[in-house]
């Protein structure tokens, strides 16, 4: 997953499933006594899922948070088996002093998403009182394969990865074979890396919620098209699929077209023109980003057009830029300050306390109904709001001012 | 006779460097008729006026220095500048419009100082050098704005890149259309445009004609550079705000366009025509591609396509066989 690609910024409240999950887990007993207890999605795995029934409650709480900001009324998870890792197994001391060192192989500054997942976990780390050993990839994948070597090399207690693409596998596994535990951070890798945990949004559930929330919207009929952001891209790509997968539920949508913005709202622009040229009949955009959106919305307006409902990720500017209009818009988020949520992650296994191999954060999501009170001055425009990420963080950043 | 012949010949090549790209063109826009009768809706056609404007400004920059036998990779680098230095210096406020522009013009010549003196001064092979600057902009541009580049370009310059001459034409196109001008007379009518090509072609006898190829070579990489900036101002107008990803393929389509059009890799061949017969055929066939509603793929596919043709033509010129006086006695 290249990140540099990923154009998502800071939101305010991230509710994670992690939140109350532990206290959920122990209340539970955390026995292998639930061994077998099945999930959901009825996967054969799920027998040796450990306290099954609980994480997929967990798992199922994102998709209905969604399913209720949007007003859907046909809207169910698709199928993902999520159980507890057992975290005695990687229960230990600090290895060096009284505090642990968490290594964290970072997408790096390379946009305002980067710099928040970075900046929110040092933060998180300072106040937790744990050292951080930081490397960042500038969105490569191929200089994250060698980061994660020397961070190993580094031997540290845990380590923290936001994914690049899949060829930093074999370094995860590496690092996992060295007894480091090694927690996925906004993004997904094939599991013979051997992560421990996965701390993401899913894709799935963006894609396919904004695509739902269109069909919905057109009384499943209609002319769409297609806004990804860069082709080849797994975090673009997973979004679209869930979103082709769902339209493909409704005969009498039609996708019209399928064109890639590079989550520029420059190109989206001119991709909208063109839109506007070719489909003058278009009932609704499925844009993956509130950039792509925004470029739409500017090529509709100065056209004198109508905006179609569109979807995208909530960065601030976006929503400046429709208030006070008739634009009817779905937007949700993938929160850069998740990495907090990663290294607690990677705190409570090092505790041996349980955890979850999927941890599916959920994040607000709002239409426009209610979008305008989301909307910032003191921010900037690519801040993806609301924001849970600290106040004194975003004005350290200069992302907003101070109060 | 043979003089003679070989003469025709050696026209008839040069104009194959024009028909080709010309033929390519006129190919394109039939196929986009048959294909896609929406091109030639007006604003369709605005469309691709625009992408002339943004690629040929870039592309003007590019054919000077490829004129002189190198590459300027850094012109993104400096579209990508000149977008943060409008927001971050004038916050948007209109009031100290001026004073960004300024300043983005003196970034712009800071880094086409660094290519030529890299160039010229150390000998640094020009895809090293520009290639180094790209990423030492983009190093500056992150350390600067934290990595986070954000922020209003001032409504003040909103003209420049959403504004239409006589309501229809996009003012970037009619940008181009001066600077193409300003171009051709100082390539074809004065003595600075004549030591260009004489120091692209061969720079020891351009230097010993008198010509400083030195101070010619830092000379286009200076302009190529502020033509970047220009192109920058362009962009950033166009959609008003500070957009990391802005130009991200503006550094291919601008070498695409001058090759395309048959200015030569090696130096010291091509006009500002074949660079305004290229940035036309690229604009065209990019916004054709989108109206076929081309996957990315295709259109990278198609785009290179187009651009390893260019190169092969270039390497490879028509050749108009030679008849020698015996071949005309016998006949």
């Amino acid at each position: 997953m290249t990140h540099p690609t990923r154009r998502r910024g800071p939101r305010r409240r991230v509710l994670t499933t992690t939140v109350g999950l532990a206290a959920l887990l122990v209340a539970a007993g955390c026995s292998t006594e639930q061994e077998g207890s099945s999930s959901s999605s009825g996967s054969s795995a799920a027998e040796d899922c450990i306290n099954a029934d609980e994480a997929q409650a967990e798992y199922t709480a994102s998709w209905t948070s969604v399913k209720e900001a949007f007003g859907l009324t046909d809207f169910e998870p698709v199928d993902e088996t999520v159980c507890q890792v057992d975290g005695e197994q990687w229960k230990a001391e600090p290895k060096q002093g009284d505090s642990y060192r968490i290594a964290f192989a970072a997408q790096g500054p390379t946009n305002s998403w980067g710099v928040l997942s970075d900046e929110a976990l040092k933060y998180h780390a300072k106040e937790l009182g744990v050292d951080v050993l930081y490397a960042a990839a500038n969105g490569d994948a191929t200089t994250q394969v060698d980061n994660i070597q020397q961070l190993t090399s580094q031997d540290p207690d845990a380590m923290v990865v936001v994914p690049m693409g899949d060829g930093i596998s074999g370094q995860v596994k590496a690092a996992v074979d060295q007894d480091i535990p090694v927690v996925l951070c906004s993004g997904l890798l094939p599991d013979s890396s051997g992560a421990v945990s996965t701390v993401t949004r899913q894709y799935d559930l963006l894609g396919s919620a904004y695509a739902e929330w269109i069909a919905e919207k057109l009384g499943g009929k209609g002319k769409v098209a297609i806004l990804s952001g860069l082709a080849g891209v797994p975090t673009a790509e997973y979004q679209k699929a869930a979103a082709e997968k769902t339209f493909a539920k409704y005969p009498d949508i039609k996708i019209v077209t399928t064109q890639y913005t590079q989550w520029s709202p420059t190109v989206a622009k001119t991709v909208a023109q063109n839109l506007i040229a070719s489909y003058p009949d278009l009932d609704a955009i499925w844009s993956d980003s509130g950039y792509g959106a925004l470029g739409v919305v500017q090529a509709y307006q100065e056209a004198g057009k109508a905006v179609p409902p569109i979807t995208g990720d909530s960065i601030n500017e976006f929503i400046q830029a429709t208030e006070g209009t008739d634009v009817q818009y779905a937007l949700s988020t993938f929160p850069p300050e998740m990495s907090s949520t990663c290294l607690d992650t990677a705190l409570d296994l090092l505790k041996g306390e349980p955890v979850l191999d999927k941890v599916y954060v959920d994040s607000p999501s709002f239409t426009d109904a209610d979008g305008a009170q989301y909307a910032r001055d003191d921010c900037d425009g690519g801040l993806l709001v609301p924001s849970s990420a600290p106040e004194d963080l975003l004005v350290d950043l200069k992302m907003c001012k101070a109060s | 006779m043979t003089t003679a012949t070989t003469g025709s010949a050696s026209v008839l090549t040069r104009l194959s460097t024009v028909l080709a790209p010309l033929a390519g063109l006129v190919l394109v826009l039939v196929l986009a008729a048959v294909t896609t009768p929406q091109m030639y809706t007006p604003d369709v056609v605005r469309i691709v006026l625009f992408q002339v404007g943004i690629i040929g400004i870039a592309a003007l920059g590019q054919t000077l220095v490829l004129l002189t036998g190198g590459i300027d990779l850094s012109i993104s680098g400096a579209m990508a500048m000149t977008s943060v230095v409008l927001a971050v210096t004038t916050g948007g406020s209109d009031g100290r419009l001026v004073a960004g522009v300024l300043l983005s013009l003196a970034a712009g010549l800071a880094v086409g100082l660094l290519n030529g003196g890299l160039v010229v001064l150390r000998g640094v092979p020009p895809f090293v050098a520009t290639f180094a600057s790209l990423v030492l902009v983009q190093g500056v541009v992150i350390a600067w704005t934290g990595g986070a580049p954000s922020g209003r370009i001032p409504a003040g310059l909103s003209w420049l890149g959403q504004g239409r001459v006589l309501g229809q034409v996009p003012v970037p196109v009619v940008v181009f259309a001066l600077l193409a001008l300003a171009a051709l007379v100082v390539l074809e009518r004065t003595t600075a445009g004549r030591r260009v090509y004489a120091t692209g072609f061969n720079p020891d006898a351009a230097r010993l004609s008198g010509v400083r190829p030195g101070l010619v070579v830092v000379g286009c990489y200076v302009a190529s550079s502020l033509l970047g900036v220009v192109a920058g101002m362009v962009n950033a107008s166009y959609i008003g705000y500070v957009d990391a990803a802005l130009v991200r393929s503006l550094n291919l389509d601008s070498i695409a366009a001058a090759v395309i059009g048959g200015v030569a890799l090696t130096g010291g061949r091509g006009r500002v025509g074949n660079t305004l017969l290229g940035t036309v055929m690229l604009a065209v066939l990019l916004t054709w591609l989108i109206q076929l509603g081309a996957g990315a793929g295709a259109r990278l596919v198609v785009s290179g396509a187009v651009i390893v043709l260019a190169v092969f033509m270039q390497g490879r010129p028509v050749r108009i066989p030679r008849i020698t006086a015996r071949e005309k006695d016998t006949t």
